[in-house]
């Protein structure tokens, strides 16, 4: 392995120099593209991060103009709060129970349009709709629905004799934390059905003949020709659905605002109460900063995986 | 082995043939069946919400002064609407949301096709480090950037100053366009680039003449999404706008929501109106869209 890392280092120089102005040419163009946005991301994100970290070991308040540093203790007092700990669990359980919801109900529906089905264009919009849909206007709606008094979901369970007496769907804490994720999976499943929908279309007709010949059931089909074919794509969309469900904070903001108690209350919305509602900028910062390496974590694995396939196609 | 037990052993093997092909034939209509109603379930679901908002925003609740939901009706009215026009600056909300969304767009489009195609085409030191870093970057969560935005662009005084939420829009819309346009700009052919510089073009004209026409079908996915990332963002409009006259729509909206019943007519006719344009741009480019979503993967 060592060997050859040091040939390539070797071999590289002898081509840059037989071509050496064209590769530098070529090297100084690219740089020169890129630099706009290079520089629009240093300013935007790499400076208010470098900020975000400073403010994490700062008392820093909501209109105060001096900014104590205290060094860990905004992150001490955090680890030592057991509404940090219920915010960890919660955006655990949102977050799987989203992905895990999404996945199956994706999958399932994907497998579905991929069959030769009357009008398979039409349903395929359809299931498009949430995804079309404005992220903010879905949860408005939803909230309309989930409405206690005049909510239209508690009038069909009422009339349907499902339930005897109104839910309170946002408002019970042991209700909410469902609530907020079928919203959640409402929204989000049809991004699954369509990679996953694009996945199955890449996995070779001839395998599910071979497999057919050789005797092989429908479920036997799934499990040994079709899952494995999809398994990148599952894999990557799960990924990344994973990351923005971690991260979401308007489905939650909107619908509960992390009540009722903190039963639904997540990282991304406990940064906002500690820091706005709560005015500790700087504690409010830390809860942020405390989820970082989680979603590295997730970042890293999804993007080996994407360069994984990149390099393949 | 006797002749006899040979042929009872193919008997009994033809017959398990059957058997199985029997049961094969009915799990398969069994999982047809369940497959359809699954589908069917799901399509229902999918269609109700917006179908809700949609009666709601026309026959609202006020119109009935009932606490019973209305599911379906032919007495239509635009009362919310007007309702809406007439209380609050919804007009003004989706100048902001359009000013805003069309202004990053652009900005975002212009700079992330130039890094794209240096990212994806040209060869240098550091390239794949830069286009890790990008795709890190879009993967950012807004909650940890939001305070350190909100803090300096309050010592500025620019909260509530809309070109300062379009240059942090860019924060999120600039990585994300890198990132799709260059999965866009390897499934172009290099070979028509290499002719081009064969034929004498420079590096410009090559990228300007070649591959930016190539590639306008992935630019225009690119559009879209940073318009719709744009137009449905909350965090951030909530946080760095406090004046009613500066909300986007997504502000505006969630305004309006810790209100009464009676509310909820006026909220959902302004989520029509905050709906439309994204349901005409999606389905009129249905097909770009899906292809962008399997080309990569979007926000979900």
């Amino acid at each position: 392995m060592a060997l050859r890392v040091g040939a390539r280092r070797s071999a590289l120089p002898q081509v840059w120099g037989r071509q050496g102005t064209l590769a530098r040419d070529e090297a100084a163009f690219g740089y020169l593209l890129l630099l706009p946005a290079a520089l629009l991301i240093l300013v935007l994100v790499g400076v208010p991060f470098l900020n975000a970290l400073w403010l994490s070991f700062h008392k820093k308040l909501l209109g105060a103009t001096d900014a104590p540093w205290i060094g860990l203790q905004n992150y001490a007092t955090l680890i030592a709060d057991l509404v940090f700990w219920q915010a960890v669990k919660n955006t655990f359980v949102f977050t799987v129970g989203s992905i895990g919801s999404k996945l199956v109900i994706g999958l399932l529906i994907a497998l579905v349009l991929n069959e030769a089905l009357p009008m398979r264009g039409l349903w395929r919009s359809i299931v498009m709709l949430p995804y079309a849909m404005p992220t903010l206007v879905s949860v408005l709606v939803w909230k309309w629905m989930y409405n206690d008094v005049a909510g239209v979901l508690n009038y069909l369970a009422t009339t349907a004799h499902v339930a005897d007496h109104q839910i309170l769907w946002l408002g019970d804490p042991s209700i909410a934390m469902p609530a907020v994720i079928a919203v959640n999976v409402w929204r989000g499943f049809p991004f699954f059905v369509i990679t996953i929908l694009a996945g199955l279309q890449t996995v070779p007709q001839e395998l599910y003949d071979a497999a057919k010949v050789d005797g092989a059931g429908v479920w036997a089909r799934f499990a040994q020709v079709t899952l494995p074919g999809i398994l990148p794509v599952l894999a990557v969309t799960t990924l990344f659905s994973a990351i923005l469900t971690f991260n979401d904070f308007s489905i939650i903001w909107i619908l509960t605002q992390g009540g009722p108690g903190n039963a639904t209350n997540v990282l991304a919305t406990l940064t906002y109460k500690i820091a706005i509602p709560g005015l500790e900028l700087g504690k409010g910062v830390a809860v942020s900063v405390l989820m970082l390496p989680i979603l590295v974590l997730m970042i890293v694995f999804l993007n080996r995986f994407i360069s994984r396939r990149e390099e393949l196609a | 082995m006797s002749t006899a037990s040979v042929l009872a052993d193919r008997a009994r093997q033809a017959s398990a043939d059957r058997w199985r092909v029997r049961v094969q034939r009915v799990q398969h209509v069994g999982f047809r069946a369940f497959g359809w109603l699954l589908l069917a379930i799901v399509l229902v679901v999918a269609l109700f919400p917006p179908y809700f908002m949609t009666i709601t925003a026309f026959h609202p609740p006020s119109l009935s002064f009932s606490r019973t939901p209305t599911l379906f009706s032919t007495d239509l009215s635009l009362r919310a609407f007007a309702e809406l026009f007439d209380k609050y600056p919804y007009l003004q909300w989706m100048a902001n949301t359009a000013l805003v969304s069309v202004c990053s767009t652009i900005f975002s489009v212009t700079v992330a096709t130039l890094a794209a195609y240096s990212l994806s085409r040209l060869r240098y030191r550091g390239r794949s480090t830069l286009s890790s870093a990008v795709f890190f970057v879009y993967l950012f969560p807004s909650t940890l950037l939001f305070i350190p935005m909100f803090i300096v662009l309050n010592s500025l005084h620019m909260l509530n100053w809309l070109p300062a939420l379009i240059a942090v829009y860019l924060t999120f819309s600039v990585p994300f366009s890198v990132w799709l346009l260059k999965a866009y700009f390897l499934s172009i052919p290099r070979e028509l680039e290499d002719a081009a510089q064969v034929d004498g073009a420079t590096r410009w004209q090559s990228l300007a003449l070649v591959v930016l026409p190539l590639a306008a079908p992935g630019i225009a996915v690119a559009c879209i999404y940073a318009f719709t990332l744009a137009w449905n963002e909350y965090l951030y409009a909530f946080t760095l706008l406090g004046d009613q006259e500066k909300f986007t729509l997504a502000t505006g909206l969630t305004k309006l929501i810790f209100g009464d019943v009676f509310l909820w007519g006026m909220i959902m006719a302004g989520g029509v109106m905050m709906s439309a344009p994204l349901l005409i741009l999606y389905f009129v480019a249905q097909r770009y869209i899906v292809a962008g979503l399997s080309a990569g993967a979007i926000k979900g």
